[in-house]
């Protein structure tokens, strides 16, 4: 059963793919995540939107604190408390989900596109898997250090099992896990109770994340792993469920260079292999330029400029794009210093951020204009990708208004 | 879930510490000796013989006023007598005053100390620990809720409140048939072995609150884990990560408390049990309440089963240094060097 469902799938996806190869498998709208701290309200992400198509890496870029990660998290529901998801529809093409939905959730559902942010928590949770699935930052830390490598991976294997047999209902987790193994686990919690198939499952996503020995592999603990293993293996426990959408969370930042460049090639082969789409979260431009088709520069919450790789690196508008590029050393021409951009993130607090420019405080090219009114996000011609959120889009840059440094110092001391 | 690491751990904390020796030891002995009361106590140690009534132990001679009622020509008489009384090897620790022998009764009470201090320490923390790694994991008003009502519980003084239950439910005793008897090993001991159920339950009701604060704690720590988000994000449920993730990780902490917490169920159980709250008669607070009567002239009817509780309790307490000593380096830095 759940194999002619899969190949349902297939044959539905390559059918959709064929006939409108322009629909995005993920669509989000207007996404803001809010943190209520004690020093106020945090505005993590504001008012994003934007889409990943079938079989494409959509990077998104950013200095930490720009709110790249809180954005993945809010896509596939994991914020925690003091955070809270408080605006936006996800949108994600799955045709069945959406039929099962129509009845009970008419609301959420717009074609073949189920809006997850509308749909119950349960059905939320049943996604994760098989629709959306995550990398982390840290695989040393991303793996429970008290069970096997091979039984954490049979473990997701399990739990998209279990999800696969009743796929959306709110209880599928219960299903074939009656109260007497539910018991017999809670009494014996060292009884390991993965099945053969799941463990030679976990065994082959191993083997197929380039893990040697990975049956023998498959029976150490984490610490016997080094970092660049583990994070082939938690890539293993994000392909588990099949997902449409893997999103990669800084997958390289813990590991060193060498690595990095062969967990790359390895989601590469795997997104081509699998033919999933990929987000990848990172404040590497390196990582960016290797990977993605298509890019978004995050700035405190929002999405700065967006476009395919040439526009957001060759014909960058924005200024902060322009610095990050700036930031990157340049063999050809290696000059004594870099170029960072000045200051800091802003800290995000709801009662700091006025109808203005984010970035101008910190902006080379700021102007008068930018503070006045915060600008709207305008397309750039010569590319149907190329939007930006900067007043330079539409005119170029005039030092006669510029925004003058004793005007910016005097809005910084207003702001505190 | 036990790892090499740990038991190497615990080796070499075993090695470097007699203390940890001498408690093992104490906790094996004990274990054994209510493990094979049948056979190891030499009588029935509910079988009375008014006519051995208040032996000493061995070594020791006392001499008592002994007042016996006699039939003589079909009239009662009361007679007053001074007799010396020499101890026995038959009765190595004494009798009671009733004439039941005090080592049978000691092995056997180690049977309901150690029975009760283990499943009510079962009980505490099966509740303690599902309500703390619930209220640690879901945090907000779950854990507000769960660890104000834990609060509660703990206002109370732990006696009185067992007490009270006890007042509330009666003292239910379950007869259990002893295996040794039943299997024809020692056909001779008395054939079932009165379990007390009530108490047992009670002690699980009182001391819960201290596993649900250990383990919310620990919850609160390993919920924060990048595994925990890993393992969600590929869609396990909370139940789920719960028991796979949370609760093995939280486990360390859990079982040193556990085996402090026996010791000091044991206590409670003596405790409730000297002051008739128990539903067997083969206890050692028993034995210390009914010996109480008699501190003057028979003192080793309340000092036999007294020494008992204290070495039992120093034991168990001393394995518990040894595993947190061993399980929880933070702690054992501090807590080891002063201790040795």
């Amino acid at each position: 059963m759940p194999e002619a469902d899969r190949n349902a799938d297939v044959g539905e996806t390559a059918a959709s793919g064929g006939a409108t190869a322009a629909e995005p498998v993920l669509k989000v709208r207007d996404l803001s995540t809010r943190f209520f701290t004690e020093e106020g309200q945090v505005n993590a992400v504001e008012s994003v939107s934007f889409d990943v198509h079938d079989g494409e890496v959509f990077g998104i870029v950013g200095e930490s604190g720009s709110g790249k990660s809180v954005t993945a998290l809010s896509i596939i529901d994991l914020v925690e408390s003091p955070g809270r998801i408080t605006a936006g529809e996800v949108w994600y093409r799955n045709a069945d989900l959406a039929a099962d939905m129509r009845e009970e959730h008419p609301e959420a559902i717009d074609g073949e596109y189920v809006d997850t942010r509308r749909v119950p928590e349960g059905v939320r949770r049943s996604l994760r898997g098989p629709a959306f699935s995550m990398i982390f930052q840290d695989p040393m830390s991303s793996f429970n250090p008290s069970i096997t490598v091979g039984e954490q991976l049979a473990e997701a294997v399990e739990v998209q099992q279990r999800a696969r047999a009743n796929p959306r209902s709110t209880r599928s987790r219960t299903q074939g896990y009656g109260l007497g193994r539910y018991l017999s686990d809670w009494m014996l919690p060292s009884r390991s109770f993965v099945s053969t198939e799941s463990r030679d499952r976990a065994i082959s996503l191993l083997d197929q994340v380039g893990i040697p020995d990975p049956a023998d592999r498959a029976d150490e603990y984490p610490n016997q792993f080094s970092g660049g293993m583990l994070q082939r293996a938690m890539v293993a426990q994000a392909l588990a469920g099949e997902p449409d959408v893997l999103i990669a969370d800084e997958p390289t930042t813990a590991l060193d260079v060498t690595i990095q460049a062969q967990i790359l090639g390895l989601l590469r082969d795997l997104q081509d292999e699998a033919d999933m789409s990929v987000i990848t979260i990172t404040h590497d431009l390196g990582v960016i330029a290797r990977m993605c088709d298509r890019v978004g520069v995050m700035y405190a919450g929002e999405i700065a400029e967006r476009g395919t790789l040439g526009d957001v690196f060759d014909r960058p508008i924005h200024p902060y794009t322009e610095g990050l590029l700036g930031s990157i050393p340049d063999l050809d021409d290696p000059a004594p210093r870099l170029q960072p951009i000045e200051g800091n993130v802003p800290e995000l607090l709801d009662a700091e951020m006025g109808n203005r420019c984010y970035f101008a405080d910190r902006c080379p090219k700021a102007m008068d204009e930018c503070v006045a009114e915060k600008p709207a996000e305008v397309g750039i011609e010569g590319s149907d990708e190329h939007r930006v959120r900067c007043v330079l889009a539409d005119h170029e840059y005039d030092p006669a208004r510029a925004l003058s440094t004793t005007e910016r110092e005097r809005e910084a001391s207003a702001d505190d | 879930m036990i790892s090499p690491r740990t038991i190497r751990n615990l080796k070499a904390e075993f090695r470097g510490s007699a203390l940890a020796k001498l408690g093992l030891c104490i906790v094996v002995l004990v274990v054994a000796v209510a493990v094979l009361a049948p056979v190891l106590a030499p009588h029935d140690p509910t079988a009375q013989n008014l006519d051995r009534s208040q032996l000493p132990p061995v070594g020791f001679s006392t001499t008592t006023n002994s007042t016996s009622t006699e039939m003589v020509n079909g009239s009662l008489q009361v007679v007053n007598e001074t007799t010396e009384i020499n101890a026995t090897l038959t009765y190595p620790l004494g009798t009671d005053s009733l004439g039941r022998d005090m080592l049978s009764r000691v092995i056997y009470g180690a049977r309901t100390s150690l029975l009760v201090g283990l499943l009510g320490t079962g009980l505490a923390a099966v509740i303690g620990v599902t309500v703390g790694l619930v209220a640690g994991y879901y945090r907000g008003r779950v854990d507000d809720a769960l660890m104000r009502s834990a609060d509660v519980m703990l206002a109370f003084p732990s006696l009185v409140l067992a007490i009270a239950l006890v007042g509330l439910w009666g003292r239910a005793a379950w007869s259990v048939p002893d295996p040794l008897v039943v299997l024809g090993i020692t056909p001779e001991m008395p054939a079932s072995f009165v379990l007390p159920g009530t108490v047992i339950v009670v002690v699980g009701l009182v001391n819960w609150v201290w596993f649900a604060r250990v383990a919310r704690g620990e919850a609160l720590s390993v919920r924060e884990e990048s595994y925990i988000k890993a393992a969600r994000s590929v869609g396990a449920s909370d139940s789920f990560v719960i028991r796979k993730h949370v609760l093995p990780n939280s486990a360390t902490p859990v079982l040193v408390l556990a085996t402090i917490q026996i010791a000091a169920i044991i206590l409670l159980e003596s405790a409730l049990s000297f002051l008739g709250f128990s539903g067997t008669t083969l206890s050692w607070g028993f034995d210390i309440a009914q010996g109480r009567d008699y501190l003057a002239s028979s003192w080793w009817i309340s000092t036999v089963p007294g020494v008992a509780i204290v070495i039992t309790v120093i034991g168990i307490n001393l394995v518990g240094d040894w595993l947190r000593d061993a399980l929880d380096p933070g702690i054992g830095g501090e807590g080891g060097s002063g201790g040795a």
